[in-house]
């Protein structure tokens, strides 16, 4: 093989340190979605995925109501409405939608063998594919970059966008910057909120004890609603910041992300946010790391034997607690 | 509900689906039925280029009044994909292939669309002795044998020892190697980068290309063709080894199917602004709408054949007629549709009777044929056609404006 | 024995007898239909051996799919025209039996101590390493395009004979022995016999003792069972009866398919079935196997054609003609989700509840 590398192997490794890091902290926000349901109700949620798809979806036809169809509209006044409606619509969507699917499907099965809710979330995950098959059809369906440069000729090639880090040998543009200013203050907001609030300190009480959180008074119901609330929100953030960073979207990009998501927070020991987070930039830089220099071909399946071997070393993943075995 | 309740609607469904075709062919027609199968991906991406062949199949049965020889013409539209999985199968490939031997009214099978499905149905018509024509299947393996293969093609897809499987369209050992010729001239380049989807079609149309390129001493840059995975969520690894190596031209060996529209993106994202180049497989709508005006501008695409727009007289009707009944634009590949049922149906009139080894015999010796839309053309000793045409065209304003058609020396 | 127990004892062979005599119907249609139920008795194989390990375990496995690639690709291999080895259909698949059996158990040793949850994610990574190393292994696998033709002789050393002589007029029989309805009684008949087996084995001691392990892991191992090696031989016979039904479906296809034939799709999707017919129990499973792969692989292609043939397309406006929801077989992942959601909301047991389960969930 010959080296993949001609110009500097040093700034190439960075510029994939770098790709890796922003695409790991969108599976982190996924994950986080995840984590939590599960920290709540010990529900593998196999819909989060797909409810990330339909968020996606919604976005874009956020942008075409606003009629920010292109690149041209990139920082015009539509443009920008557009990405501020959608930070508002699309986790609304996924909150209201998740908390209606608790409703309606998980929330009859709480008391049910622990497989019932698992393979309802299966089912679950099978409509909302459905729903997204008729909604955008199968093709792959192109997102308005609408934080790249702003395009005046479409004939042209498209302008450069600008480099935070000119003269560095890497590439660091506004959307790599935008990823990072959404999901990290995200993650530390999550992170406050479970710490220090009252539905937070509820919400991890719920998490160790149901029965004993109930009886100090705690509405058991609301707390899980809440969870699936802020599960669904995040869910809804990350579709925003997924489609305008990647800007492709299809109905089966749910199982992807979902996929990978699901594994970063396993690996950081599923219920626990900050494992999640450290999860999903884990699989970010694996998938890119491994993809660049061992083989796109192979990321993926480096990526779960990663997992494999990690669960057999430590049984509750990196950041988990040793938990009970529930009997 | 107890045990006993559960089987009988259970047994009520099977009958159901046993019974199911009962009533189908309820009509009053009496005439005899000469059935035409076809087998595309129906379901997925693929979609809106299947529509189109699947139009053309119709419009052609339609311009022979539904009837040849006394026998009606009864077409069965069947799908080589699921749902799940949005393209072809081979266990659908297989099941359609399998049902049109069993079928004795199944005269023809058209299709498959890709050459990865041909190989699951070829030789199990072959056996089952049922003429094959496929619009669209264009790996050259399938039908001769190609330098350096070891695994027996083309023979091992017919194990009949016979040729049963023709096609309507140029094959890749056309459309790889003019465009490595097209990338050298007109694009002046001289460093190239090949991906490709590691599917049969895409991996093999990007070592034709590639084996052209080092004839005409194009330079290969990361030691040859590299693959893709196409479910990936994105391309950016491999893009920017792509742009460390600074190449003058990327070819894509791959569909729409298989993310060429988001390729392009991740590319143009790693600011690698050379021309890039899609063969047949992403000449369709749908690799147009994948991907932004912006990141397709400098991309060209190959057809074998012409861009219907570019089509003269039966042809020209042809794509009149076929906007005036559909109210859009024929994709490229509507021709080849209409073409491959034509030759079927002038092969059946020939003959004249429902003789499946008879009609296979006619439509096989098919010469100079110019009952279709594309011109005057024959199949070939292997089942080939003998229009060995491609077309260059380059995406502008969201649409492929042909730039140079070229006939194979 | 009551009329009643005969009943419920008697259905199941007569289910098999009547579909064994299919073939014989003298009527072309039924031939047509009856050959289409040949991957439906293969699914059912993977679905009976992923039942032993859920079901009669309770290890929840999302990776079956996995061995049923193992299966199928070590049959392609050993049997396609393209590798040296070309052995008899027997050996190739009592290879491929074996090989799913020591990779079902290398790859659940180590994973013993892991709780539930993480066992299944396990099992899952695991199924998608095998989807990306079929995928990868060009050489061995052929990637993507998959080993073909997959036509593999009976018997080793002596030539298929054609079977043609020997076929009463048009009922739509082939001419090999792994066409229709030589294969087709050849996969039935490998169903029952796992079936019977299986039902001697859930009365057997060992099947009594994964039964007490999926019931309470902590008890059992307290009245003396060793619960990794029971937990090992169920995978190791789980996995067995998969890649047999592997080994089948290459040589129904003529082909192994590329590698998304295996992927977690079809892991799901049995799963699915093993769930809805009833975790534990034969006939349920049986059962779920014959409505949800059924609908999707006999019931959909035949609407479709019935729709297409009335023009229903027709009725609508342009912009919706072609559309997903216009089909029959659009509407398969909400039916697919649907049955599940709904089954798990009102009868979580299943179809045809195990009694045991029954008992248990009320």
């Amino acid at each position: 093989m010959t080296p993949l590398f001609a110009a500097d192997p040093a700034a190439a490794f960075g510029q994939f340190v770098l790709i890796g890091l922003v695409s790991g902290l969108l599976y982190a926000l996924i994950a986080l979605g995840y984590t939590m349901v599960y920290g709540i109700v010990e529900l593998i949620n196999f819909a989060h995925g797909d409810l990330f798809m339909l968020g996606c979806f919604l976005s874009l036809e956020v942008c075409l109501l606003v009629g920010a169809r292109t690149q041209s509209e990139a920082g015009t006044p539509a443009g920008l409405a557009a990405v501020a409606l959608m930070l508002v619509a699309a986790p609304l969507f996924c909150a209201a939608l998740n908390v209606a699917v608790d409703r309606a499907v998980y929330k009859p099965l709480r008391t049910a063998p622990k497989l019932a809710p698992l393979v309802s979330a299966i089912g679950v995950s099978f409509v909302f594919m459905g729903v997204g098959l008729f909604w955008k059809g199968a093709t792959d369906v192109t997102f308005p970059d609408l934080l790249g440069p702003r395009v005046t000729d479409p004939a042209a090639a498209p302008p450069e966008p600008a480099n935070l880090l000119d003269g560095t040998g890497l590439r660091f543009t506004f959307k790599d910057l935008m990823v990072v200013l959404v999901t990290l203050p995200t993650m530390a907001a999550l992170t406050l909120f479970v710490r220090y609030t009252t539905l937070g300190k509820a919400m991890r009480a719920t998490a160790q004890n149901p029965t004993a959180a109930q009886l100090m008074g705690i509405n058991v119901d609301r707390v899980i609603a809440a969870t699936f609330a802020l599960g669904g929100a995040l869910a809804g953030v990350g579709s925003v910041v997924y489609s305008l960073y990647f800007n492709t979207v299809n109905y089966q990009m749910g199982f992807q992300n979902g996929v990978y998501a699901f594994t970063a927070a396993v690996l950081g020991g599923i219920g626990n946010i900050p494992g999640a987070v450290l999860g999903g930039i884990m699989i970010g830089l694996v998938k890119t790391l491994g993809g660049a220099y061992i083989g796109s071909e192979w990321s993926e399946a480096l990526i779960f034997a990663i997992l494999v071997v990690v669960l057999i070393f430590r049984p509750n993943g990196l950041l988990g607690a040793r938990t009970r075995e529930k009997v | 509900m107890d045990r006993r309740r559960f089987l009988a609607a259970a047994t009520g469904l099977a009958a159901g689906s046993m019974a199911g075709c009962g009533g189908c062919g309820g009509s009053k027609d009496t005439r005899p039925v000469l059935k035409i199968l076809s087998s595309f991906p129906r379901t997925g991406s693929a979609q809106g280029q299947t529509d189109t062949i699947v139009n053309g199949i119709k419009m052609a049965i339609e311009d022979f009044g539904g009837e040849v020889a006394g026998h009606r013409i009864d077409y069965v539209d069947a799908d080589d994909a699921t749902a799940s999985s949005g393209k072809w199968e081979a266990a659908a490939e297989a099941k359609n292939a399998r049902d049109a031997v069993a079928d004795d009214d199944v005269m023809v099978f058209i299709g498959p669309y890709n050459s990865g499905a041909a190989k699951v149905s070829m030789p199990i018509l072959n056996e089952g002795g049922v003429l094959q024509i496929s619009p669209a299947a264009t790996w050259p393996g399938l039908t001769k044998k190609q330098p350096g293969d070891t695994t027996g093609e083309p023979e091992v897809y017919r194990p009949a020892k016979r040729v049963t499987f023709c096609r309507v369209c140029p094959t890749d050992d056309v459309q790889g190697p003019l465009s490595a010729d097209f990338v050298k001239e007109t694009l002046t380049a001289k460093k190239v980068y090949i991906l490709h989807d590691n599917e049969l079609y895409g991996d093999g149309i990007a070592g034709l290309f590639e084996a052209r390129c080092r004839a005409i001493g194009l330079e290969i840059l990361g030691g040859g063709r590299r693959p893709i995975v196409h479910t990936q969520t994105s391309f950016r690894e491999i893009t920017e080894q792509v742009r460390a190596l600074n190449p003058d031209m990327v070819y894509f060996g791959g569909t729409t199917q298989t993310a060429a529209g988001k390729l392009v993106k991740d590319l143009r994202a790693s600011r690698v602004t050379c021309p890039v180049m899609v063969p047949d497989g992403c000449y369709e709508q749908a690799f147009l709408d994948s991907a932004s005006a912006q990141d397709l501008a400098n991309v060209y695409a190959t057809i074998g054949g012409t861009d219907p727009s570019m089509l003269k007289g039966k042809g020209k009707e042809f794509v009149e007629k076929y906007k005036a009944k559909y109210t859009k634009e024929p994709e490229a590949y509507a021709v080849y549709g209409y073409e491959a049922a034509a030759v079927f149906l002038a092969a059946a009139k020939k003959v004249g009777r429902k003789d499946r080894e008879a009609i296979l015999k006619a439509c096989l010796e098919t010469k100079d044929f110019e009952g279709g839309v594309v011109g005057k053309w024959s199949f070939d000793a292997d089942g080939d056609t003998t229009l060995q045409q491609l077309t260059i065209s380059k995406v502008e304003g969201g649409k492929f404006v042909p730039q140079k058609t070229v006939d194979k020396k | 024995m009551s009329p009643r127990a005969v009943l419920s004892a008697a259905w199941l062979p007569v289910l098999f007898l009547a579909l064994a005599a299919l073939p014989f119907v003298p009527d072309k249609q039924v031939g047509l239909y009856a050959q289409q139920l040949t991957p439906i008795f293969i699914l059912a194989l993977l679905a009976l051996g992923l039942n032993v390990v859920v079901g009669y375990t309770g290890l929840l496995h999302l990776g079956i799919a996995a061995f049923f690639g193992i299966g199928a690709y070590t049959v392609g291999i050993l049997t396609v025209q393209t590798f040296p080895f070309q052995l008899a259909f027997p050996v190739a698949v009592l290879v491929g039996v074996l090989a799913s059996a020591a990779l079902g158990v290398a790859t659940t040793a180590p994973t013993l101590r892991l709780r539930g949850d993480y066992l299944a994610l396990v099992t899952m990574g695991f199924g998608l390493i095998i989807v990306f190393v079929i995928r990868n292994l060009d050489a061995i696998t052929e990637g993507t395009r998959g080993l073909n033709p997959v036509t593999p002789k009976l018997l080793p050393g002596v030539d298929d004979p054609d079977l043609r002589p020997i076929r009463p007029a048009n009922l739509g029989w082939g001419r090999y022995w792994y066409d229709y309805p030589y294969f087709y009684l050849l996969c039935l008949g490998l169903l029952a016999l796992t079936n019977v087996l299986l039902r001697n084995l859930e009365r057997s001691r060992l099947g009594r003792a994964w039964v007490a392990l999926r019931e309470d892991e902590l008890a059992a191992s307290c009245m003396g069972l060793n619960p990794a090696r029971l937990k090992l031989t169920a995978i190791a016979l789980g996995a067995a009866i998969a890649g047999l039904a592997g080994g089948l479906y290459a040589v129904a296809q003529q082909t192994t398919g590329g590698p998304e034939a295996y992927d977690f799709n079809r892991s799901m999707i049995t799963l699915c079935c093993v769930i809805l017919g009833g975790l534990g129990n034969r006939p349920g499973v049986l059962l779920g196997v014959f409505l949800l792969v059924g609908y999707d692989m006999v019931l959909t292609p035949v609407l479709d054609t019935y729709v297409q043939k009335r023009e229903f397309q027709e009725l609508f406006p342009a912009w919706m003609q072609g559309k997903q929801y216009l089909k029959v077989s659009g509407w398969r992942l909400f039916i697919f989700g649907a049955a599940l959601i709904v089954m798990m909301r009102f009868r979580p047991s299943g179809l045809l509840p195990a009694a045991r389960t029954k008992h248990e969930l009320g």
